[in-house]
């Protein structure tokens, strides 16, 4: 029957041209990470009629099956499992980066150093006006350089936060944008592009929820997601089409603490965490760095209390404040930096007191080896953590690498596939042309 | 359907990482061949920032410590110098109170006799109050006044105190600033306490007319003069230990210079010809990768197809 040809060569034609536009698709999709390759299933037609005992088959062509989605739960969730861990390095890497710099390059412990080398040298004559200025000066600059890291370590610090309130909010975003995707796709039909594009846009969200923190995402049998967060304890933030809130609030030193509709938790993977680390690493550094200021004034407040002035008075307090942020020099001028011990005369040129001075600031507990050890501390962490956070980086670009080659578009076969199809469409066409033939074939019969 | 593929968008990616691999290294020897410094910040190597902050703290110290031993250096010469002055002031007295003790010399040779004794006393006097470069007493001990101090009726009192502080030099060693006055000029004579002064002034007085037999007061003043110029002598020898000790410990500070020099270079330094060597290496590498990323990524189907 010239007509069934018709069909079947129809049949053939449909087919290849929507496999060519699935091509296409891939095609142009294939710099797209979010993007899973597509194929069109197809299935035989065959219609069979019964009359009787007598069994028919009619050739009906080719029937173009359903979208299928390169899809591989377990390569996505390793993916997901390596950012994860990769974010909390990375964001905890940089926040304490930043830290580091700013107690590194404010110069605390060169201020410590210089103050003892300007009071060393004022040994030399503990009455000469220059030395004893340039001393008081000393101390007044190490006194600025404790400020200054105290604000860069506030502006570090406050930078992370900021960075904390921002993403809490993008995830906000993202688990409603969950929320809407799970409800779209209840309703969507199996096999159809719309429904592909769903789950690549839940897959999309899934991977950028991972990255702020930790996941633990349930897939339905209709292709809904549920995402739980990781942490302590373990709480939904994704239910069907419901999402909840997360909020952040911070503590007075600085530490961020998380709740999820009302009920806190505390993240154990995702950038969040990691930057909940490095807001307890600050306020580690804060305490140490304002232990390190009051051990100065204290030191210095003490030699000042135990001698005596150029002229003789028992010294005054040289330093005064609570901590790194307020340390400030007090003494009114050099003549007061008391170099004599208590009842020393006016004018005396004995420097014991001075020597007590420098023994207790250059002690093993005296503030210039506590900042050594300070920034000994913090850059063996921020130094540990950038190997963490390299060696995290392989492991999550491997994990990338095998996503994308499980689900991502290889444009060889898609070169390929675009001949196979054209010469499938080319063959189609030619079997309608012989049945066109065909027809005229009979039509023309006289 | 599970197929492995070969995804342009992971060929890309891993193209990318590694090609900004090699910039980021290549950034990293730029820069340690520009400032010349191994670590830019302490977290590449703890360790060895922690070495270099502690060699930078000892330089530091270093430095002070060899300014203020050249300083005392200075201060220790010219107290040298002024107890040398001294001592050829007091053989100068001790000549004329052997003079004025011979028999022959009369009246009025006497009364010449004191009269340059008492020239000698006034230059005693202002020697033991002299002053350092920068007008210290270098006599005073710790005080910072006038070493000696001479009432109405010419009596000079030792003003200073007892000791004069050490100036740290090196680590844990001080040397001391000087000689405190009473220490160069006081001593003891037969048993009582006297100084140069009073020997001095007291044979000036005699000569004058102040005693009845002249001749036996100067010669007694003799024994008076020589124990002064003990005294001067062996604080000269002190000094002269000290400033042997100052000098030695300026070597053993240059020496330890030269050794902080040698490991900060070795800690914090970048070694020239390895990082240029790297430099050039790693950008053979990238030419190549980038070469080799042109070539591969025109390598697909649809290029063939035409």
């Amino acid at each position: 029957m010239p007509s069934a040809i018709f069909t079947i060569a129809r049949s053939g034609l449909t087919q290849a041209r929507r496999s060519l536009e699935l091509t296409a698709q891939n095609v142009a999709n294939a710099e797209n990470a979010n993007y899973s390759r597509r194929t069109l299933t197809q299935g035989e037609l065959v219609m069979t009629g019964n009359i009787g005992n007598n069994a028919q088959d009619s050739l009906g062509g080719v029937r173009p099956g359903i979208i299928e989605r390169a899809e591989s739960s377990l390569v996505q969730r390793q993916a997901r499992d390596s950012s994860s861990a990769l974010s909390a390095a990375r964001a905890e890497f940089l926040a304490m980066r930043e830290a580091e710099s700013a107690i590194e390059t404010s110069g605390v412990y060169t201020g410590l150093v210089d103050v003892e080398a300007a009071f060393t040298r004022l040994q030399n004559n503990p009455l000469e006006p220059a030395l004893r200025l340039s001393a008081l000066e000393s101390a007044r600059k190490m006194a600025g350089n404790f400020r200054i890291a105290n604000g860069t370590l506030a502006n570090a610090r406050s930078l992370v936060q900021a960075e904390v309130t921002a993403e809490a909010l993008t995830v906000n975003e993202r688990a409603k944008e969950l929320a809407e995707i799970n409800a779209d796709l209840v309703g969507s039909r199996e096999g159809t592009a719309g429904r592909a594009a769903l789950l690549d846009a839940r897959d999309k969200v899934l991977r950028q929820l991972a990255e702020e923190f930790g996941i633990e995402p349930t897939i339905n049998a209709n292709g809904t997601a549920d995402v739980m967060l990781t942490g302590t304890p373990p709480v939904a933030l994704v239910t069907g089409a419901v999402a909840s809130a997360v909020s952040v609030s911070f503590a007075p030193d600085g530490t961020a603490s998380f709740a999820v509709g009302g009920t806190g938790f505390v993240p154990a993977g995702g950038a969040m965490a990691g930057r909940a680390s490095a807001l307890i690493g600050m306020a580690g550094l804060q305490t140490d760095l304002d232990t390190i200021a009051t051990s100065a004034i204290s030191i210095a407040n003490a030699a000042q209390g135990n001698g005596a002035a150029a002229d003789g008075s028992s010294g005054q307090p040289l330093l005064a404040g609570t901590g790194a942020g307020d340390i400030n020099v007090v003494l009114a001028a050099a003549e007061g930096l008391a170099t004599a011990p208590a009842g020393a005369p006016a004018g005396s040129r004995d420097t014991t007191n001075l020597a007590a001075l420098l023994s207790a600031l250059g002690a093993s507990t005296g503030p210039g080896s506590r900042a050594d050890t300070l920034l000994l501390g913090l850059s063996s962490r921020v130094s540990a953590l950038e190997t963490r956070s390299e060696g995290l980086t392989v492991v999550a670009q491997s994990a990338e690498a095998e996503l994308l080659r499980e689900t991502g578009v290889d444009l060889d076969t898609e070169a390929a596939n675009l001949v196979r199809l054209q010469q499938a469409f080319e063959a189609n066409s030619r079997v309608i042309q012989v049945a066109a033939d065909l027809f005229d074939t009979i039509l023309g019969l006289r | 359907m599970t197929s492995i593929t070969n995804s342009a968008g992971s060929f890309f990616n891993r193209s990318l990482a590694q090609m900004s691999d090699l910039r980021g290294g290549i950034e990293r020897a730029r820069s340690q061949i520009a400032t010349g410094r191994r670590i830019e910040r302490g977290s590449e190597d703890p360790a060895a920032a922690a070495q270099l902050r502690s060699v930078a703290r000892r330089e530091a110290l270093s430095k002070v410590e060899g300014d203020n031993a050249a300083r005392l250096g200075q201060d220790l010469g010219a107290a040298s110098s002024e107890l040398e002055a001294v001592t050829a002031l007091l053989q100068r007295a001790r000549e004329l109170a052997v003079q004025a003790a011979s028999a022959p010399a009369g009246d009025r040779a006497r009364q010449a006799i004191a009269f340059e004794l008492e020239q000698l006393g006034e230059q005693l006097f202002g020697r033991a109050n002299a002053a350092s470069l920068t007008g210290e007493p270098l006599f005073a001990g710790q005080s910072s006044g006038a070493a000696f101090t001479r009432d109405a009726a010419g009596n000079v009192t030792y003003a200073g105190t007892a000791t004069s502080g050490g100036v740290p030099v090196a680590p844990g060693t001080a040397i001391e600033r000087g000689l405190p006055g009473n220490a160069v000029f006081e001593f003891d004579l037969a048993g009582t306490p006297t100084s140069a002064f009073a020997v001095l002034g007291a044979l000036t007085t005699a000569l004058q007319g102040g005693a009845g037999d002249p001749v036996t007061a100067a010669s007694g003043a003799i024994a008076g003069i020589d124990g002064a110029l003990d005294t001067t002598n062996r604080a000269q020898t002190i000094l002269g230990t000290r400033m042997a000790w100052v000098e030695q410990v300026q070597e053993q500070q240059g020496e330890r210079n030269i050794a902080l020099a040698e490991r900060r270079s070795r800690v914090g330094d970048t070694d020239i010809a390895e990082a240029i060597a790297r430099l050039q290496q790693s950008l053979t590498a990238l030419e190549a990768t980038q070469s080799a990323f042109a070539r591969v990524s025109s390598l697909t189907l649809f290029d063939a197809l035409r």
